[in-house]
């Protein structure tokens, strides 16, 4: 197989999280009984009329910004006629012409590289039914008619697999930050088109391309990619040709298959939908959407690590949406961020794990996790006496103080009484002592071990370790 | 004893002071459509229901003029409960499960509603013809069109069945059946009354209104169906207005125009003789009238066309027997049930504006075509404002002719959009247009006049109108005073 350039182009489809569809008052949600959350709007029953979810504007817009692209200021939906089972009006409301966001990018970073991914535009539009087939028959199902979705469409700017990966785990991480969408490909919340041609050289023009559509995963999205490079490379390789077609992946295959080769002229019959009157968007109307972007996923990243956390819990905090939101209620305070880390990644998250809890189900606040984290770095708790306290810390609302107290783990910070039990230990254990002063460090460490153990493990480390290597060189 | 020919003042009395009560009024408009039932005015009556709700209405005070009025309704305007068939056979069946927003409102004012008026289909005709179910008749003579498309709510107000029906007006649909039928019809601003409800034809253009025997009577019930509706975006959010407010005044220093466009040659000597008449009249009392040349006019019935064609080609589609309505039998797959269920469906003038609208809406033709009238539509609407700038109101005849033989043929499809030419620019322009009858032809067909106001000027419209009224004082009552 000889080697080719490809050029790929990714379109997505996002359902937006707002609790009514998009241009009637039913409820947005899914997994309900098939027909629950529909009205005669929804089923595009006769009179009925569209009214327009400020909630799908705001989010679209919040989208649009995240995305860097520019924002239109007026703005007016289209009516793409179609006459299909699962379009009850058979007509969608969408936009065409003038769509809310335009020449927008995602910045991904390939092997250590930056390159942007553009935007060409992104447009809201209603969601149509879903269908399931019985045999000979097709049932509809209307709770996802209506919707809403934004459509993000790239350039034809994607270079490989790997990119159109990256872009759409980054697209993802943003949707889902924003609270724009669930972003659960798994769910269809959100859905991936890839348009694939290759070329010879750079200088080529493009080639035929195919679409694939609806492709159920990320990875599914990388995989369907190299294997329509494959396959059209084999066709040209062998001299042959094909046409514009639409293909999707099967998952049992693991390759991609053909639906249907597209017709030319295709004709959607856009025109302006007659029913929703201009939409003019305002700088209070922008300021506002944008009020809802929280600190977005690389700026949590750069923060963290210029606060002490490593590279990787930073990465890992950023994958836990709700930790990452805890975390960044510290930021402005006076704490060893490391640490916090450690402890939210490391026991927290074991717990949560386990109680299968979300970290709001418990009842750590951030001033008990400060009180927490200042503890444990002043040495005043252990790391076992953390794992110890730690359901209680959890589903109490005793402050650390207290439940230290009441596990009996108040630590010997008392001087005189270390220094009196130390003095003692260094009596009894002269060989350890000549050891350490010979330059064994391993002496030291059994010595502190034997503090630990005549104190039953309550004396303060850090000043245990103070007072012995004083008494040791003293 | 019959009072549905009374005034509505007159009868709010008679029902406060407990001399009749609302079955009185409904028993005696379901006496009148039956004497008429050959008008064909209606699609579906309403009788059971009606005669339980006056019951109810017993017990309730007497709260408002409208309260226990009979009022016929248009069947493209959806009734809970009650069959909407919007004049055709795909929707024979139809019951919906939702009040139109104006029905919500007659039914707040605890009017009585008698069953739904006969139309073309989809209100695609200007003579009611085109209707599955049989066309109405003229009260004035049964041989000829009511016009149309509100064909039956024409008819039985003319016929004084009852005293109030609905219409709907996209390209004359309201204004002109009023002119054949002698009755007064006003097709209020876009946007004045809620269209939530109202099956579409070309959205931009439908527009409801009341039909009555009398402008009075058309105000009050204007009062009662306007205002903002958060379920349509189109409705316009204004300020409350009493619509009866003008109505008695002078009309001294009035400012009229007179488009010669709509005294031209396509009008009939006799309405235009009538027309000069009532112009003369107004002159009389004052009022300065003007023949005044306003661009666009001559294009209003092709931008309707290509924009009314265009809208219904995509609001149409979604009658496809899926989800309500009629379907097909015997349909082997999904194509079929398309292709079957809104060929038999649909009768041939809906067919014939399903495919023009969509070839009009195709490829590049809808650049061509539909964004290029929308443009010109807009040149349109600057073009009245002008003349609004310096005139109160527009009149001309609202009909070229009047009301033709039924048996006349169908089978020039232009000609249904010739006899709407003079009342479509106020649909393009989105402004009221009001008919009031103004006389009769040599054969005692009522002739009627057009009265155009600026955007939300209905209450100045209404005040000319009344004053007409008076002054003529016609017998507008079919075969004299029954």
């Amino acid at each position: 197989m000889s080697n080719y350039i490809p050029t790929i182009g990714v379109e997505v489809h996002v359902e937006l999280k707002t609790k009514t569809k998009i241009f009637s008052n039913a409820r947005n949600g899914y997994g309900q009984m098939a027909n629950s959350l529909t009205n005669v709007v929804d089923l595009g029953y006769p009179g009925t009329l569209p009214t327009l979810n400020e909630e799908v504007i705001n989010l679209a817009i919040r989208a649009a910004t995240v995305l860097n692209c520019k924002i239109r200021r007026e703005m007016f939906f289209d009516r793409k006629n179609y006459f299909y089972p699962d379009n009850p009006k058979n007509y969608q409301i969408t936009q065409s012409r003038t769509p809310i966001g335009y020449d927008g990018y995602v910045e991904i970073e390939v092997n250590g590289e930056k390159k942007k991914i553009e935007i060409e535009e992104m447009h809201i539009e209603e969601d149509t039914c879903k269908s399931a087939h019985r045999g000979t028959r097709t049932l509809l199902d209307f709770n996802r008619a209506g919707v809403p979705l934004i459509e993000i469409v790239t350039k034809p700017c994607i270079a490989s697999s790997t990119e159109a990966k990256l872009y759409l785990e980054k697209l993802k991480e943003l949707l889902f930050y924003c609270d724009i969408s669930d972003c659960k490909m798994e769910e269809g919340s959100m859905r991936a088109d890839a348009n694939v041609s290759i070329r010879k050289n750079e200088s080529d023009p493009f080639n035929t391309k195919a679409e694939i559509k609806n492709i159920g995963s990320i990875s599914n999205v990388g995989l369907s990619i190299e294997k329509e490079i494959e396959r059209q490379a084999k066709l040209y390789d062998a001299g042959e040709t094909f046409k514009p077609q639409t293909r999707r992946f099967d998952d049992k295959l693991q390759d991609t298959v053909l639906m249907r080769v597209k017709e030319t002229g295709n004709d959607y019959r856009y025109f302006p939908e007659p029913d929703i009157p201009f939409v003019v968007l305002t700088d209070e109307m922008i300021e506002e959407a944008k009020k809802g972007i929280p600190m977005l996923p690389d700026e949590r990243r750069k923060v963290y690590v210029e606060k002490g956390v490593l590279e990787t819990n930073a990465n890992k905090l950023v994958q836990n949406r709700p930790l990452s939101d805890f975390f960044n209620t510290l930021l402005e305070e006076d704490t060893d961020f490391k640490i916090a880390s450690n402890m939210l990644l490391g026991d927290i998250s074991a717990y949560l794990n386990r109680e299968e809890k979300e970290l709001s189900e418990t009842t750590l606040t951030k001033e008990r996790f400060l009180e927490l984290v200042k503890a444990y770095a002043e040495g005043t708790i252990t790391s076992k006496n953390l794992k110890d306290m730690l359901d209680t810390i959890l589903e109490s609302d005793k402050s650390i103080a207290e439940i230290m107290k009441e596990q009996g783990i108040e630590n010997i910070t008392d001087d005189s009484e270390i220094r009196g039990v130390i003095q003692e230990i260094i009596k009894n254990n002269p060989e350890s002592v000549s050891d350490f002063k010979n330059g064994h460090d391993r002496a030291l460490k059994f010595l502190m071990g034997q503090v630990m153990k005549e104190t039953k493990g309550k004396a303060n480390p850090r000043l245990a370790n103070e007072i012995l290597l004083e008494e040791l060189k003293g | 004893m019959k009072y549905l020919n009374k005034g509505i003042d007159e009868i709010h009395e008679l029902l406060k002071s407990k001399k009749i009560k609302p079955i009185d009024l409904v028993e005696e408009a379901f006496e009148n459509i039956e004497n008429n039932k050959e008008l064909n005015a209606y699609i579906t009556l309403n009788k059971e229901e009606a005669i339980k709700t006056a019951k109810e209405l017993e017990d309730k005070e007497v709260d408002n003029i409208l309260f226990g009025l009979p009022i016929a309704v248009k069947d493209n305007i959806c009734t809970n409960g009650l069959r909407t068939t919007c004049g055709s056979h795909i929707l024979e069946n139809f019951v919906p499960i939702y009040d139109a927003t104006i029905v919500e409102k007659i039914k707040e004012k605890n009017m009585i509603i008698i069953g739904k008026t006969n139309m073309d289909e989809f209100a695609m005709g200007s003579s009611s013809r085109t209707s599955y179910f049989g066309a109405p008749k003229n009260p004035w003579n049964t041989n000829k069109i009511t016009g149309g498309s509100s064909g039956g709510s024409a008819a039985t107000v003319s016929a004084r069945d009852v005293l109030f029906a609905i219409g709907s007006d996209t390209g004359g649909s309201i204004r002109q059946p009023a002119s054949y039928t002698g009755i007064v019809g006003m097709k209020p601003t876009y946007g004045r009354i809620s269209r939530y409800g109202l099956i579409a034809f070309a959205s931009s253009l439908d527009q409801m209104g009341p039909m009555t025997k009398n402008v009075y009577e058309n105000a009050v019930l204007l009062n009662a169906i306007v205002g903002k509706d958060p379920r349509d975006l189109t409705s316009a959010n204004r300020e409350e207005e009493d619509f009866t407010r003008f109505i008695g005044k002078e009309i001294k220093g009035m400012k009229i125009a007179v488009p010669n466009f709509l005294m031209g040659d396509v009008v009939s000597e006799e309405v235009k003789n009538k027309i000069k008449e009532t112009i003369e009249l107004l002159k009389k009392n004052g009022a300065v009238v003007d023949f005044i040349d306003v661009k666009y006019l001559d294009q209003a019935m092709i931008l309707y066309q290509i924009i009314a064609m265009g809208e219904a080609s995509s609001n149409l589609a979604r009658f496809d027997g899926i989800r309500y309505g009629f379907q097909a039998e015997n349909v082997k797959n999904i194509e079929d049930v398309y292709l079957e269920t809104r060929g038999q469906g649909f009768g041939e003038e809906v067919k014939r504006r399903i495919m023009v609208g969509s070839y009009l809406l195709s490829g590049e033709n809808a650049k061509i075509y539909y964004n290029k009238a929308l443009s010109i539509r807009d040149d349109m609407r600057k073009e009245f404002n002008k003349v609004f700038e310096n005139y109160d109101l527009i009149i001309g005849p609202t009909s070229v002719s009047t009301a033709y033989d039924l048996t006349d043929p169908m089978d020039d499809p232009r000609k249904s959009f010739m006899d709407d030419v003079l009342v479509i620019p106020a649909n393009m322009a989105g402004l009221p247009g009001m008919n009031i009858p103004v006389g009769f032809d040599k054969d005692h067909m009522p002739i009627g006049m057009q009265i155009i106001g600026n955007s939300f000027e209905e209450a100045k419209m209404y005040q000319l109108g009344s004053f007409i009224e008076k002054e003529l004082n016609l017998d507008l009552t079919p075969g004299g005073e029954k």
